[in-house]
């Protein structure tokens, strides 16, 4: 009987705790579900806490179990017999030493941090890597399969090409702009010679004459006028620049190559229309995609690869056949690679007038003429190889860690060559895919990459609202995490809401991406997107005696006459924490007619460095601009006491400002370079 | 202790008065007795072999707006290999291929008044000092530095040189340097260098040092190994005459400085100073071969040093000048030779610089170039039996 009235307890008891759980789990859903909402930026979200807490997470044992180490390949080469073939790894650091006749992956060759490209040494017997993460190239003896040598570069050194007698290599060094030329029988830096903006790509004519360097990147312009992106061509006989040309409204310039005559250059480009409303994209024209030409005679002019109602984003790099009758581009936003007929172009080229020429840069109906074939790859090709017999393009797929074999005669791919990554696609890797592919956008017009090349940023001011007003200054991807609000005016709370309904409604005029779409894209710009290391201090890791006095300016609380600084008007204030910010808005008198909004987000200052222009509205094409143009009542920090030197030294310790988990690494990195 | 500081003023009283009365009784004098005025000069017998060591230019050829220049006030001239730039008032003039093509603030040029000029050995870059800030001339295309967008000190830069990746400027508001590497800027002004004030006139490089002629300041010496600064000043501190001579540079007011063959030369308004690392020698228009005192520029070309003065150019190897004067006719002129072991000899030229006051000179092979108040002078090495039968 007792235990009967206990069982009756229980059950009651029990009943009872259901129900508060039920009303505790009821509300809490529902909060849950008004909460993901909320930072979804509307859009109906189901409320999965791993979305948002877990996915993004970069350590741990749940981010551990949740992600795979990713060989990320980025560029190939073939050696001179055609056997093998050489491929870099972004994430890995390796070499991948490729058979691509047997698909095996022979050899890992562990090189430097973040390589980029590789180049093999007409003779077969040298490979050169560019370690763009650590400021170096790797010379490595291809009978020992070890690396021999290393040589200092500029930084972020990434494109790279021989001179025709073998004895220089050129290196394109995309963070600090400039080339730095290499001798590669003494191994070392000879000179380094100013480049474009951002240099990626690097060709050396066939004849021996020039070496043409690209850049990602506008040259400095004029506020609100089209971007023009450089072509540095430097007389690979005297080692100087002998050229500058500009191709207007034009920039991502990341490869380029010769035709092996050297009557055509063929660089990749993507054209920006950011001087129009966004909403532009619907008219077909927001981005286009296409190759730059620089005939030998010296005329240039530009050609769409994209058609009227499809679009082939993100040209990335481009090959010839050594018969010189075609190109092979790859668009690493629509997972193709065209194949261009080069007769066609040089024909309708000497039969064009100048205003023909400037019409073609615009025309979507032209490329039907000389684009014979789009060749599907996987997701998100990039570099491209050819056989030295030009019987196979190779197309480094950097979101599967595959590379597709393909048949130039057949135009098909042949091979699909595995690389030896992860089996499974993570969330994150997802993200990736999406991140680097323009399905998501109108026309599949752009990729998230299209407008922040290398997770970054493409140096543009875009009218995003379509009103002619509130220009926008592209930020970067880079460590995100932890830092809302997004976007200049704050008004993103998370970045599920930068890149959820609102930006299908400003930008891609599209459907938005569905919630799992969302999250992975989410996870991997919060968890993958990282600056590269800052090496702006000493090689021991300290800071320069002019950035410590630079450090003291930027935390100080006194004039330099010895009066006190009003906390808000001190830079630490507002940039402070590891990512060098408050997360809060802020007047600091930088608004302009244009502008609907007072105040404006406090950036994050890691790597500030490689983030010009400046300011919501990038008015600002320097650091020192800030406050020698725009901060005449001091609202951006007390600064007008400051001396010209004492603004050097600030700059210069702004210009130190990186990310906080590379200190440790890089200090150790830093003394062993020290050591080389 | 105050009858010896009135015995050390007297004593300073007698010496400034026998200076006073000596310079007065040599102004009185012609400025030196002249042995001969040749009209025939390819017949003179050379006295001195270091007479002979030194160049002589002839054949001049000058170049003004009528050539294509924008202007005839020339303020600097660089040779780079086949190319000649010329600095005007009025913007950059390259010669090339015997034409000249000018480049003004529209080509990107950040103000028409050029001061300098310098090409890198290392990247054949062109780096050109304006009135209102710096420009990079690389690849045919401009890039401009100023003190809003860059480290630079300040706009008005009146001097610029390439040493190594580094680019030094001596501007209105300090020396400033410039790693192109790094891109790092450094200023150095009377705040953490031993300048009198930020006002710096001219940079050269040279045996591991930068020289900066600072302006009130003498000359500032910055050793790139020890990376330390240290001046070199008039030790009279007099700003009328040079009270003890070679002590130590001719006056504070410096406006030049050139470095070569281990020796510094110092231009100022008040005389030229030369220092061979131990002892500083002083030369003035009265005692020696120097065209004036009003000296705008000094370069050194081995052991040569050239001074571009306002009354002529003068050429010196320490011991003989050779002088270059317009005579204002006909643009002939007077090529005066003075030796220390010869009077002085006049050669008569029927060409000569276009104007006496010269403000940069630049060499390339035989051949030297002069930038004038009105015109750019070219004129080539011939001998001294060569200067009147030239072919002019």
């Amino acid at each position: 009987m007792a235990i009967k009235k206990m069982n009756k307890k229980l059950i009651y008891g029990f009943i009872v705790f259901a129900i508060i759980l039920a009303v505790v789990f009821s509300a809490l859903h529902k909060w849950g579900v008004k909460h993901a909402t909320f930072m979804a930026g509307g859009v109906p979200h189901p409320a999965n806490c791993i979305s948002c807490h877990v996915y993004p997470q970069r350590d741990g044992i749940l981010a551990n179990f949740l992600n795979n180490e990713y060989l990320t390949p980025i560029n190939a080469a073939v050696n001179p017999e055609g056997s093998k073939l050489y491929v870099t790894t972004q994430d890995a650091d390796l070499l991948l030493v490729v058979d691509p006749f047997n698909n095996k992956v022979e050899t890992k060759i562990k090189v430097g941090r973040r390589p980029h490209s590789v180049v093999i040494s007409e003779d077969g017997k040298s490979a050169y890597v560019s370690n763009q993460w650590e400021n170096t190239v790797f010379i490595i003896n291809l009978d020992t399969e070890l690396v021999t040598d290393t040589v200092n570069t500029g930084g972020g050194p990434s494109g790279m090409d021989l001179s025709v007698d073998g004895k220089i290599l050129y290196v394109a060094n995309t963070y600090t702009n400039d080339i730095s030329v290499i001798d590669v029988v003494q191994k070392q830096e000879i000179k380094r010679l100013h480049s474009g903006n951002y240099p990626k790509g690097i060709a050396a004519s066939p004849k021996g004459d020039y070496v043409f360097v690209s850049s990602q990147r506008t040259l400095p312009v004029k506020f609100r006028t089209e971007p023009q992106t450089e072509v540095t061509i430097i007389n690979a006989h005297t080692n100087r620049v002998d050229k500058r040309r500009n191709f207007i409204s034009a920039h991502i310039m990341e490869n380029v190559a010769f035709t092996p005559d050297g009557d055509l250059a063929i660089i990749t480009l993507v054209r920006p229309k950011n001087l129009v409303p966004s909403a532009q994209i619907e008219r077909g024209w927001m981005i286009n995609h296409g190759i730059g030409i620089i005939q030998e005679d010296g005329k240039m002019a530009q050609l769409l690869l994209d058609e009227p109602n499809a679009f082939y984003a993100d040209p990335y790099d481009v090959v010839v056949n050594p018969n010189g009758k075609y190109a092979y581009v790859s668009h690493s936003a629509a997972d193709v690679v065209s194949v261009i007929d080069l007769d066609i172009i040089r024909s309708l080229l000497a039969n064009a007038s100048e205003e023909d020429i400037k019409n073609y840069a615009n025309n979507l109906g032209l490329s039907s003429q000389y684009v014979i074939k789009r060749i599907k790859t996987g997701s998100n090709p990039k570099g491209l190889a050819i056989s030295p017999d030009g019987k196979f393009v190779y197309a480094v797929e950097r979101m599967t860690d595959h590379i597709a074999m393909i048949d130039t005669e057949t135009l098909e791919v042949v091979n699909d060559l595995d690389l030896g990554g992860p089996g499974r696609i993570t969330v994150t890797r997802k993200g990736g895919q999406f991140f680097n592919n323009a399905g998501h956008t109108f026309h599949e017009q752009y990729s998230c990459y299209t407008c922040h090349p290398d997770s970054h940023e493409d140096g543009l001011t875009y009218d995003l609202t379509g009103t002619g007003r509130n220009f926008a200054n592209v930020q970067t991807l880079r460590d995100l995490y932890g830092t809302a609000p997004y976007k200049w005016n704050g008004k993103n709370v998370s970045v599920y809401m930068q890149c959820g309904m609102r930006f299908s409604k400003f930008v891609t005029r599209t459907e938005s991406f569905s919630p799992d779409e969302l999250d992975a894209l989410v996870a991997y710009i919060l968890r993958e997107l990282k600056h590269p290391p800052n090496f702006h201090d000493l090689p021991n890791g300290k800071l320069t005696e002019s950035q410590k006095r630079g450090k003291a300016i930027y935390e100080r609380t006194m004039t330099t006459d010895g009066r006190e600084i009003p906390v808000k008007d001190r830079c630490i204030t507002c940039h402070n924490g590891p990512s060098y910010s408050n997360f809060k808005m802020a007047d600091v008198g930088t608004k302009k007619d244009y502008d609907d909004e007072i105040m404006f987000d406090s950036p994050n200052l890691n790597n500030v460095y490689e983030s010009a222009p400046y300011l919501h509205d990038g008015s600002a094409a320097t650091l020192e601009e800030i406050w020698t143009r725009y901060n005449p009542d001091d609202r951006h920090g007390y600064a007008n006491d400051m001396t010209k030197d004492q603004l050097n030294d600030l700059v210069e310790y702004l210009k130190s400002l990186g990310a906080e988990y590379y200190q440790e690494d890089n200090l150790e990195y830093k003394v062993n370079k020290s050591q080389l | 202790m105050k009858i010896q500081l009135h015995k050390q003023t007297s004593n300073v009283t007698v010496l400034i008065l026998a200076i006073l009365v000596t310079g007065l009784f040599s102004f009185s004098l012609p400025n030196k007795s002249i042995s001969s005025e040749t009209e025939n000069p390819g017949n003179e017998k050379i006295i001195d072999k270091k007479a002979e060591s030194m160049p002589i230019y002839g054949n001049w050829k000058s170049y003004t707006k009528k050539d294509g220049l924008p202007s005839d006030k020339i303020y600097c001239v660089r040779v780079d290999e086949d190319r000649v730039w010329a600095g005007t008032s009025q913007g950059l003039a390259l010669l090339e291929n015997g034409e000249w093509k000018v480049y003004t603030e529209e080509d990107g040029l950040a103000h028409r008044g050029v001061l300098s000029i310098d090409v890198s050995p290392v990247t054949g870059d062109l780096w050109i000092a304006t009135m209102s800030g710096l420009n990079r001339f690389s690849g045919g295309k401009f890039d401009t530095y100023t003190q809003f967008n860059s480290g630079l000190a300040n706009d008005v830069i009146y001097s610029v040189i390439c040493d190594g990746k580094d680019v030094w400027v001596a501007t209105g508001g300090g020396a400033g340097v410039l790693d192109t590497y790094t891109g790092k800027w450094g200023i150095y002004t009377d705040q953490n260098a031993p300048m009198h004030e930020p006002w710096t006139y001219n940079v050269c490089a040279g045996g591991g040092k930068i020289f900066i002629a600072a302006w009130g300041g003498g000359v500032i010496e910055w050793d790139k190994s020890t990376k330390r600064f240290r001046d070199y000043t008039d030790p009279d501190g007099e700003m009328e005459i040079d009270l003890f001579a070679d002590d130590g540079l001719v006056h504070d007011i410096t406006t030049a400085v050139s470095y070569d063959d281990d020796i510094l030369w110092v231009a100022t308004y008040f005389g030229l100073s030369r220092y061979d690392g131990n002892h500083w020698k002083g030369y003035f228009d009265h005692d020696s071969g120097l065209a004036s005192n009003f000296i705008n520029f000094v370069k050194a070309d081995g052991p040569v040093a050239w001074l571009c003065t306002d009354d002529g150019l003068s050429s010196f190897n320490g011991e003989t000048w050779v002088t270059y004067k317009n005579l204002g006719t006909n643009k002939s002129g007077n090529v005066i030779i003075d030796g220390n072991s010869e009077r002085e000899r006049i050669l008569k030229a029927t060409k000569s610089i276009s104007h006496n006051f010269t403000i940069g000179v630049d060499f390339k092979d035989d051949e030297i170039w002069v930038a004038t108040s009105k015109g750019l002078s070219r004129g080539e090495v011939v001998g001294q039996s060569d200067v009147k039968t030239s072919k002019l």
